[in-house]
């Protein structure tokens, strides 16, 4: 039921003993997501009250960006507006989700200590939070994705499953990022700065703006190694009717499992802590 | 399956706390007194730890109002936090059956910049009341406020008062068995401090148990029907109100 009904907490009783409880308060945060939904819906709604388009500020702010570089780079790079235009519109939207999930997560547990340190909510939900809330941001900017797949005619040719696909294993994979931020920055006060460094550094060795024309030499070793590459491509790429490239697939679910199992290991280790920490 | 009788059970809890000094915050600090020839496995040295609670046990069951008494940074506090699961324990055992409420404080998951209403949604859903059970409720907290049409208005525009009435009201919503409270709220004006004082008692009857941590003993003789002395996170056996008297004659044992 709500609070739980009957709790034992117990000190620690060996390794396979924290994984039990961390895996514990996994199951129940799932079971709470209707709570985390509450929680993020209020922080986007508090976040642009008083505001008349609310969220839509910055799909606007947004739209405004992907209209100037669109132009701008279809310029630099000889390359046509209908290839730029589309490609930069979806880079920016999800680079935007992305990043923003790994940058809030470091606020995860630090905004939450009220609440981690008086009652027993599973310190998942947190994370949930985190996510959904970005969830909800990018669902206004679905106008621009919508308003490009149209305009240019990529509806024609889109591989929506694909996409769709693509954006899972993106949430799975940004998901257990944002984890390890938040355990990190609870630690740690210096961590969001770095990660903040981190992010700006990769939006531009990530082909957001810039077309990667051909993967060879150098350019092959930064999208190869590039995380954030393969996560933009396996959503963009369907989307803009290229031919599913299935080894970004391969990667992001690879390091899904990898991340995650890492992640959760880390968080079986410093649950007791992380509430101390704070 | 019939439902568990409502009880605490603390066994041999202790809980150490890591206090960690602005130094130990910083990973460059960190990492540099890492390099500096500090062994991995003492990367730690920057934070003391200390003990907020040692050895602590007690039953409690259906009925029991148990004050909590103590000096500033006996552990009352800390223990609560232990009761609510916020704490892990480090030694030792946690046992609670029955829906915990903790009190601690009042301004918890509340927003300013929220109107009155949606602050109760929220507080209430964090409360681990669901949407519809907030619904039903919503009408009998909204009156209990006496607050009217300013709840449609943000919190920040209420007097203290009023954001005290709101907070108090969706704080004690929540049909508790087990009632954790931080010093007794007594909170607005003389007519509010009247019904929330009833209000209180009403929970307090429903609530299977009560834990009050508080100064003031005379509070704790109009309310308990047990009290606990901490003492430098060491707890007194649990004895009657009646040998309250006797409890504070006893030298500290620290």
């Amino acid at each position: 039921m709500q609070i739980a009904e009957h709790m034992l907490r117990t000190g620690s009783r060996g390794t396979r003993d924290e994984f039990r409880r961390a895996f514990a308060d996994l199951v129940a945060s799932l079971g709470k997501l209707d709570l985390a939904w509450s929680l993020a819906w209020h922080d986007v709604v508090s976040r642009y009250r008083g505001s008349i388009l609310g969220p839509f500020w910055i799909t606007l702010s947004m739209a405004f960006m992907v209209l100037g570089i669109g132009f701008l780079y279809a310029e630099l790079q000889h390359i046509s507006l209908q290839t730029t235009m589309p490609f930069v519109a979806l880079g920016i939207v999800f680079w935007g989700m992305i990043s923003q999930v790994i940058i809030e997560g470091c606020e995860t547990f630090v905004q939450a200590s009220g609440m981690l340190s008086q009652t027993s909510l599973p310190m998942f939900t947190f994370v949930w939070r985190t996510v959904m809330r970005n969830l909800a941001t990018l669902s206004h900017h679905v106008v621009i994705i919508v308003a490009v797949v149209v305009w240019f005619g990529f509806w024609r040719t889109m591989n929506l499953p694909m996409a769709i696909l693509g954006l899972v294993l993106t949430l799975l994979n940004i998901s257990w990022i944002s984890l390890a931020a938040a355990i990190a920055s609870a630690r740690f006060r210096d961590i969001p700065q770095i990660v903040m460094s981190i992010m700006q550094f990769s939006m531009f060795m990530t082909p957001v703006f810039w077309q990667p024309g051909t993967r060879q030499g150098l350019m092959n070793l930064v999208l190869t190694f590039n995380p954030f590459f393969h996560m933009l491509d396996a959503i963009r790429g369907p989307l803009l009717g290229a031919p599913a490239d299935l080894s970004s697939y391969g990667i992001l679910a690879l390091m899904a499992l990898a991340g995650w199992a890492t992640t959760f290991s880390l968080f079986a280790f410093t649950r007791r802590r992380i509430v101390h920490y704070l | 399956m019939k439902p568990p009788m409502v009880s605490i059970k603390v066994r041999d809890l202790t809980l150490r706390f890591p206090v960690y000094g602005v130094d130990a915050k910083s990973l460059k600090k960190h990492l540099a007194r890492v390099a500096v020839g500090g062994r991995l496995g003492r990367a730690h040295s920057g934070s003391a730890e200390v003990t907020a609670i040692s050895n602590l046990s007690f039953e409690l069951k259906a009925g029991d109002r148990l004050g909590l008494i103590g000096h500033n940074g006996s552990g009352k506090t800390t223990l609560l936090r232990a009761l609510s699961g916020a704490y892990e324990p480090d030694e030792g055992e946690i046992e609670v059956s029955g829906r915990i409420a903790p009190l601690l404080d009042l301004s918890l998951g509340i927003d300013p910049s929220a109107t009155g209403l949606e602050n109760i949604r929220l507080r209430g859903r964090i409360a681990g009341l669901s949407a519809r059970e907030i619904d039903e409720k919503m009408d009998e907290i909204g009156k209990f406020t006496g607050l009217g049409p300013f709840l449609a208005m943000p919190l920040k525009t209420y007097s203290a008062g009023m954001q005290a009435r709101l907070a108090f009201a969706v704080a004690t919503a929540v049909d508790a068995d087990v009632l954790l409270m931080d010093e007794w709220i007594a909170v607005g004006d003389a007519d509010f401090q009247k019904i929330a004082h009833q209000r209180l008692l009403s929970l307090v009857e429903r609530a299977g148990i009560l834990v009050l941590a508080s100064h003031d003993h005379d509070l704790i003789r109009l309310y308990c029907n047990k009290v606990m002395r901490m003492d430098g996170g060491i707890g007194s056996p649990v004895v009657s109100v009646k040998n309250l008297d006797e409890l504070l004659a006893q030298p500290s044992e620290s």
